[in-house]
């Protein structure tokens, strides 16, 4: 196994199945000539040429619209956001489009096509620029929602991705870009709708996903230090959930924390919550808790803004009224 | 105007009332008929409710403060008031650290701190606390729940650890490591089997008297000092009320009444008491007050301690609500879910001990009734039947009397009355 960064494991994956399917393009703002905003194409145009590395206007809606009819008559677009924050003005195309196409036609048209970029409080971006937007796509049926947390896992499920027959939301968090981690050699594929444990325990489980995962582990080495071993669980897919393995492990541990960077208020922690609550009430010793963000715009100030994530204290203090120590 | 809520009486001779828990907080919003704390009155756990509809502004205790009758406990701001203002404008009432709250906190087996003594404690067992909720409900995680149903072991009888006293599964896991598992249901009241006989040394037990045992002794010794009893015992054969028992239980079999033979003492008391006013009295230094109802007080024993819940109009019942009416008493009695009428306006009190197998006994007058009648177990003897002995089910009935109000005339012509009744139970229908 060797060592990448997460934008170099999103550009191997593009380009290994750029290489492996011609149908495949990619198509975005700065995509092309630039090497994309956050330099997850680089050196892609160079490679692939013109024809599929295209750089795009800044018109979210036409270009994703624009995917979405080329993913029907047999492309497979990978569209790339800017910000998912930008993607706000293309959600008709995604939700009514892409995601409804396929229902919506008896099944004459499928649409091949991933909606990828960044996301997330990412540091002085400001309310508009710092959106967390995977509950909303999460509740679309006829979507898939990803979202990986490590380098090997960004690799092998946008690849996946780019190979399902369906559209997919795959949201990469931007401070994660630059994290590194081992990647397995050769072909690498992650199957969506599989969570991860990333550090057993039977104490409590902290159930997180995306770039919330780092916060959560080292919650977990704290609370290790303490005694109390926690189970740590990276959802990776949000849509389909990997209800199976939350629903074992809190039958194991009895109790569960959420953690997650969304908005408390319909989060994504209250879809998840309320399954876990209905499949297993009476495994539960205690009342999920969650750790979301603060239900308010994201500042633009630092420090404001980082009083805002979810952070090892405040895991800490959610964990700690759920074990009863 | 906001609304001052003051400690209400929930017991007939309630001076003051601790707070056991309060179900409620400052802020929260209340509508009329919302229960706001589990008050402990002398005689059970009340429920205390409001009348009012608001915003609760101010509360004046901590769980565990014990409030004089009438005391402001809360303030609610009404609609369109705001209730910080209202806070700000109420102050506190008493201060929520008075001497005499600290102290009632620290009674352990009061039941301060939001919580009340469990019910039916096996004698061995330690007086556990437990955090009961609004309508007896424990406080409980659905593993605690599920764990205990699987070790049948009832809630109520284990102490939560969890936050605001939630039993959690470690606390029922305790529970059961320490012997407690399946002695959830009421305890029996028939003989115990002759146990093993344990040689392993007696351990002296402190158990600290709870507002129940120091009401029964502070009343107790108030009638014995207060009232010259008189008592006047006789035996009464109640062959033909057995029989007529059994063949009307037959019949009600498929009513599932099973009527007992105190419920027959109880209604030929009802009848009794119609025709002998003077038993159906208060003692009062100026006058006897005769009451216009019969509302005969069924005494209850409960492992704290013994609770008279009254059954009004007794002399207006059929024996089938005499026993419906009793059955429902002793359920709440046992539940802790005794209003504070059904705790109130006894005219009369029985007390029964037939179930022991007790030949006779003297009861002591509940103030301010006037007698009381003490029911012993409906047994075979040997009877003198003209001049041959033979074999009757005679029972031994014994009036205490208060011969303040009533003379021992009066009262033997009262009990002559209840034989005759009990003897010839059809006398009732007349």
């Amino acid at each position: 196994m060797a060592v990448f960064s997460f934008r170099e494991a999103l550009n191997q994956a593009m380009s290994e199945e750029m290489e492996r399917d011609d149908s495949v393009f990619l198509m975005g703002e700065e995509v092309a000539e630039y090497d994309g905003a956050y330099k997850v194409s680089q050196g892609m145009l160079k490679r692939f040429g013109p024809r599929r590395v295209i750089d795009t206007p800044i018109s979210e809606e036409g270009f994703a619209g624009i995917g979405i009819g080329a993913a029907m008559v047999g492309l497979r677009p990978i569209i790339e956001f800017m910000t998912f924050s930008f993607s706000l003005v293309a959600i008709d195309q995604i939700v009514n489009n892409a995601a409804n196409m396929r229902y919506m036609s008896g099944g004459q048209f499928s649409v091949p096509i991933v909606f990828r970029g960044s996301s997330g409080m990412a540091g002085c971006l400001g309310a508009t620029h710092s959106h967390r937007l995977e509950a909303w796509y999460a509740q679309i049926p006829g979507l898939t929602v990803v979202l990986p947390a490590t380098p090997a896992d960004a690799k092998g499920l946008l690849k996946t991705a780019i190979r399902s027959d369906d559209p997919v939301v795959f949201i990469e968090h931007e401070v994660l870009y630059p994290d590194k981690g081992e990647i397995p050699d050769g072909e690498h594929l992650v199957p969506f709708g599989k969570a991860e444990i990333k550090r057993p325990g039977a104490d409590v489980s902290l159930i997180t996903y995306s770039r919330s995962l780092k916060a959560t582990l080292a919650a977990a080495e704290e609370l290790a230090a303490k005694g109390i071993e926690a189970e740590v669980i990276d959802l990776r897919t949000i849509r389909p959930l990997d209800i199976d393995t939350l629903v074992r492990s809190v039958s194991k541990t009895h109790r569960a924390v959420i953690v997650e960077e969304d908005w408390p208020y319909c989060g994504l922690g209250a879809g998840i919550s309320d399954r876990i609550t209905r499949e297993i009430f009476d495994e539960l010793d205690a009342p999920i808790l969650r750790v979301a963000s603060g239900d308010a715009p994201i500042p633009y100030n630092k420090h404001l803004e980082a009083s805002m994530l979810p952070s090892v204290p405040r895991i800490l203090a959610a964990v700690d009224e759920v074990v009863y120590r | 105007m906001p609304i001052e809520v003051t400690m209400p009486k929930l017991s007939p001779t309630m001076e003051s009332g601790v707070i056991a828990q309060w179900l409620v907080k400052v802020g929260d919003t209340i509508k009329e008929g919302d229960v706001l704390a589990d008050i402990e009155t002398d005689k059970a756990t009340m429920q205390m409710k409001s009348y009012e509809d608001g915003v609760i502004a101010v509360i004046d205790h901590e769980a565990g403060a014990e409030v004089a009758l009438g005391d402001r406990v809360m303030v609610l701001a009404k609609k369109g008031e705001d209730p910080k203002e209202v806070a700000a404008a109420a102050g506190s009432a008493s201060g929520g650290s008075g001497k005499g709250e600290k102290a009632e906190a620290k009674a352990p087996a009061d039941g301060g701190n939001g919580k009340r003594p469990a019910r039916a404690v096996e004698e061995e067992a330690e007086v556990e606390e437990v955090a009961v909720g609004a309508g007896g409900r424990v406080r409980s995680s659905p593993l605690a729940r599920k764990v205990a149903a699987e070790a049948k072991v009832d809630l109520h009888r284990v102490k939560g650890t969890g936050p605001g006293g939630r039993v959690v599964r470690r606390d029922v896991d305790e529970f059961v490591k320490g012997g407690g598992a399946s002695k959830s249901a009421a305890p029996a009241p028939a003989p115990r089997p002759a146990a093993r006989i344990s040689t392993a040394p007696l351990q002296e037990q402190r158990i600290p008297n709870s507002r129940m045992r120091k009401t029964i002794a502070q009343r107790m010794v108030q009638s014995k000092q207060t009232a010259p009893e008189i008592h006047v015992t006789l035996d009464v054969r109640v062959d033909k009320l057995v029989a007529l028992r059994e063949s009307l239980n037959k019949e009600l079999a498929a009513e599932k009444v099973k009527l007992s033979v105190g419920d027959f003492v109880t209604k030929a008391v009802a009848v009794a008491l119609r025709r002998h006013p003077a038993l159906n009295a208060t003692f009062e230094p100026d006058a006897i007050v005769r009451h216009g109802e019969v509302n005969i007080g069924i005494a209850v024993a409960l492992d704290e301690g013994l609770i008279v819940p009254v059954l009004h109009h007794a002399d207006e019942m059929g024996l089938i609500d005499v026993r419906r009416g009793s059955e429902a008493l002793a359920a709440a009695a046992r539940g802790g879910n005794l209003s504070g009428e059904q705790l109130s306006g006894g005219t009369f009190t029985i007390s029964n001990l037939g179930m022991y197998g007790v030949k006779q006994f003297d009861a002591i007058i509940n103030l301010p009734e006037v007698a009381i009648l003490a029911v012993s177990a409906a047994e075979k003897r040997p009877v003198v039947q003209g001049d041959a002995i033979v074999v009757g089910t005679v029972m031994t009935l014994t009036l205490s009397a208060d011969h303040r109000a009533v003379d021992g005339a009066t009262a033997a012509d009262f009990m002559r009355t209840l034989k005759n009744l009990l003897e010839e139970p059809a006398r009732m229908l007349l």
